[in-house]
């Protein structure tokens, strides 16, 4: 290769095109792309190393920072993970409870980043609609647990009260204002433009194979007609109790994922209606005893759920003491933000790498931790 | 579509393993030699179980030894597998998955960068999240972060009363 | 050394256009820049106020550090505000620009932001609610107004102890003339 026709820059982490504080360092030639890196690291904090240094109940008010787009999916890992080493039972209302709060972040996370995939293509109406959505869902999460963005809501045993009757017809009323005023809005103004298609199709394609053997999960796969979906496969909380439907397309590029995005939302729509029709009554939290003296048995467990990017994983080992003995974060992006810039970057033009960056989903605090 | 039982079953006939258990459903762990760990995992990937979700990695401080853990899934059987090995801390040397998993690179740069564990075979070994690190790798115990904070920063002063930890 | 290059009556003036015309830059360095698309876009608005952002260092006032820095990014945000052109304001947001906040025993992120540069004032709160940061941001134009923001001349007298400070967190610090 002539390096005497190459340039190389540094695409952020200090640019709009990025989705949060994460570098690209590339070169190109003419308009194209020939050679890629990622920049990562800029948002490390040592998360691994402070768990250990803290109790397992002040570990909760932590772990929700990790990843800053959907704090609940923490939270319901850590608590997952503590409860299969020391073997407690959690009570049905509060399984429910918890599907309840996933599906809410599930919708509120997937709009935004519509939003922000629109706002990289120019349509700036889009991501105005995108932000002012996600605002009436977080005064939702703000009546049940009190706080807009980090809720420290679901624990090990249970989630921390009970939700009121009111709440339920509040959360009933926005899913029918959402699903007959604003998407169908959304539809006419995005998904039916001919702009938006022309600028998403064909673009940032990764084919089934490549995934697989990469370790990408949830819309990467979706895309290319594997229905993957750890809520089927590996059934957690409330799952098993409901019915909903995976649904997949052909092509694997950004068009087919943002679309994903869009069918996922009206798929949480119809779980949430299911859930509350069919809630159980009973206590929410199992008695766990002292909240400064937890203790679990010695073991190991590796546990995960479905986050809208993909497989959320913790691996948490115990030896029996106050104190975690490690806990080792599995973001759902590592793969793609590591090793698929390197790999599948090239060859793309100038004016699509920020659209290759935001349809994939990648999420810079999870593998940065 | 094998359940954990046939599993368990495959693995002790045609693989050398240490101790073997089902954890939960759907969830089986299994120990090895660090000798055997490598063919192990070619084996376990011609039998359906081809998607590699991370790396990890514990410091058992007293018993001199760190532990590597490797987490694989199937899309057919729908069953989590964890293969260990224990390896010496001094002088922690092991051999790379990369030819196996592509991907396998990264996750190993970062054991590497965190415990200072070598992987033979993988020639990309720099610093990717921390820059310009002097000190012992981070998430060794040997490595107090109190002290290292108290050492290397100041805290705010608030009328003469000042941090006490 | 002062920066003013106009002397009297015509600095209130200079003062009073500047409050009523702020460029926030757009770099969102920590966790707490999930708070600020609310407060940009149409729910609570923050351009009826003047304030918009700009896309690179050059165009900028106004540098919103939101959260903790690890010391990578310190780095990169010393290059920014050596950049920035003077008159130059900078907003300390959230608790861990205070004294560490939630990461206080991390071996890497810093502790007390304004030993690397100069802070006009902090908003409180983790992560602060968009009221909140409208609120800190009127107070910021009050100051602006009324002449007492001059961090940045702060800066060019007290250079040798921001200096000081920085190379002892990051080893060596690349300068331009």
């Amino acid at each position: 290769m002539d390096k005497s026709t190459q340039t190389e820059i540094f695409f952020g982490p200090n640019h709009p095109g990025v989705p949060g504080n994460y570098g690209i360092i590339y070169e190109f030639e003419g308009d194209t792309v020939t050679s890629a890196k990622a920049n990562a690291g800029h948002l490390h904090r040592g998360f691994e190393k402070l768990m250990e240094e803290r109790l397992w109940i002040k570990n909760t008010a932590l772990v929700p920072r990790i990843c800053v787009e959907e704090p609940d999916i923490n939270e319901m890992v850590y608590a997952m993970g503590f409860e299969a080493i020391g073997e407690i039972e959690v009570p049905r209302r509060a399984d429910y409870i918890r599907s309840i709060i996933l599906e809410l972040a599930r919708i509120q996370g997937h709009i935004f980043s519509i939003g922000g995939n629109a706002a990289g293509i120019g349509q700036y109406t889009v991501m105005h609609w995108g932000t002012l959505t996600r605002d009436y869902i977080l005064d939702i999460f703000e009546e049940i647990t009190g706080a807009r963005v980090y809720h420290i809501y679901i624990r090990p045993g249970g989630v921390r009260q009970d939700i009121e009757d009111e709440t339920f017809d509040k959360i009933l009323d926005l899913m029918d204002e959402l699903e007959n005023e604003r998407f169908p809005d959304l539809e006419k103004t995005l998904f039916e433009n001919p702009n938006a298609q022309k600028r998403w199709q064909g673009k940032a394609v990764i084919t089934k194979e490549e995934a697989v053997e990469m370790g990408a999960t949830g819309p990467v796969l979706r895309a290319n007609g594997v229905p993957h979906d750890l809520r089927k496969m590996m059934p957690y909380a409330a799952y098993d109790d409901v019915e909903f439907e995976v649904p997949t397309y052909e092509n694997g590029d950004a068009w087919d994922r943002i679309k994903i995005a869009r069918d996922d939302m009206l798929q949480s729509i119809k779980i949430i209606r299911q859930l509350i029709q069919n809630i159980p009554d009973g206590p929410v939290q199992t008695d766990l005893g002292n909240g400064l003296k937890y203790k679990i048995p010695k073991g190991d467990a590796y546990v995960k759920i479905e986050s809208k990017r993909g497989e959320y994983g913790y691996y948490m080992v115990s030896d029996g003491g106050l104190k975690p003995y490690r806990v080792h974060v599995r973001g759902a992006s590592t793969p793609l933000g590591l090793y698929g810039v390197r790999e599948f970057l090239p060859g793309t033009r100038i004016a699509d790498v920020p659209v290759w960056a935001k349809s994939l989903g990648i999420c810079p605090p999870e593998f940065d931790r | 579509m094998r359940n954990e039982k046939e599993l368990l079953e495959l693995i002790n006939v045609h693989l050398e393993p240490q101790a073997v258990e089902i954890k939960r459903e759907q969830n089986v762990s299994v120990e090895l030699a660090p000798k055997n760990l490598i063919q192990a995992l070619s084996f376990l990937k011609s039998h359906s179980y081809q998607h590699l979700s991370t790396i990890s990695c514990v410091d058992w401080l007293e018993e001199g030894a760190f532990e590597l853990v490797y987490h694989l899934f199937s899309y057919d059987d729908y069953i989590n597998i964890s293969l260990k090995t224990r390896i010496k801390r001094e002088p922690g040397i092991f051999q790379t998955a990369k030819e196996i998993w592509p991907v396998a690179e990264f996750y190993e740069r970062d054991i590497h960068e965190f415990f200072g564990v070598e992987f033979k075979g993988n020639d990309n070994l720099e610093e990717m999240i921390l820059e310009n690190w002097q000190h012992l790798p981070p998430m060794r115990k040997d490595f107090d972060t109190r002290e290292f904070v108290n050492d290397q920063y100041e805290w705010r002063d608030y009328n003469g009363q000042k941090h006490t930890d | 050394m002062n920066n003013n290059f106009v002397k009297g009556s015509w600095q209130e003036i200079l003062d009073w256009a500047q409050n009523k015309s702020i460029n926030m830059l757009h770099y969102c360095t920590g966790c707490g820049a999930i708070e600020l698309p609310p407060t940009m876009t149409s729910r609570y608005d923050m351009s009826r106020f003047g304030i918009g952002p700009a896309a690179t260092p050059r165009q900028a006032d106004l540098l919103l550090v939101t959260g903790y820095l690890s010391t990578k990014t310190l780095r990169r945000l010393i290059y920014t505000y050596e950049q920035m052109q003077a008159p130059k304001f900078v907003v300390g947001f959230g608790s861990c620009t205070i004294n560490g906040g939630m990461y206080w025993d991390s071996y890497n992120t810093i502790k007390q932001l304004d030993k690397y540069l100069p802070v006009e004032m902090y908003i409180a709160g983790c992560m602060p609610r968009p009221e909140a940061i409208l609120d800190g941001l009127l107070k910021l134009k009050k100051m602006i107004n009324n002449g007492e923001a001059d961090g940045y001349q702060r800066y060019q007298d007290n250079l040798e102890f921001y200096h000081q400070n920085q190379e002892a967190v990051l080893g060596e610090v690349q300068r331009t003339q």
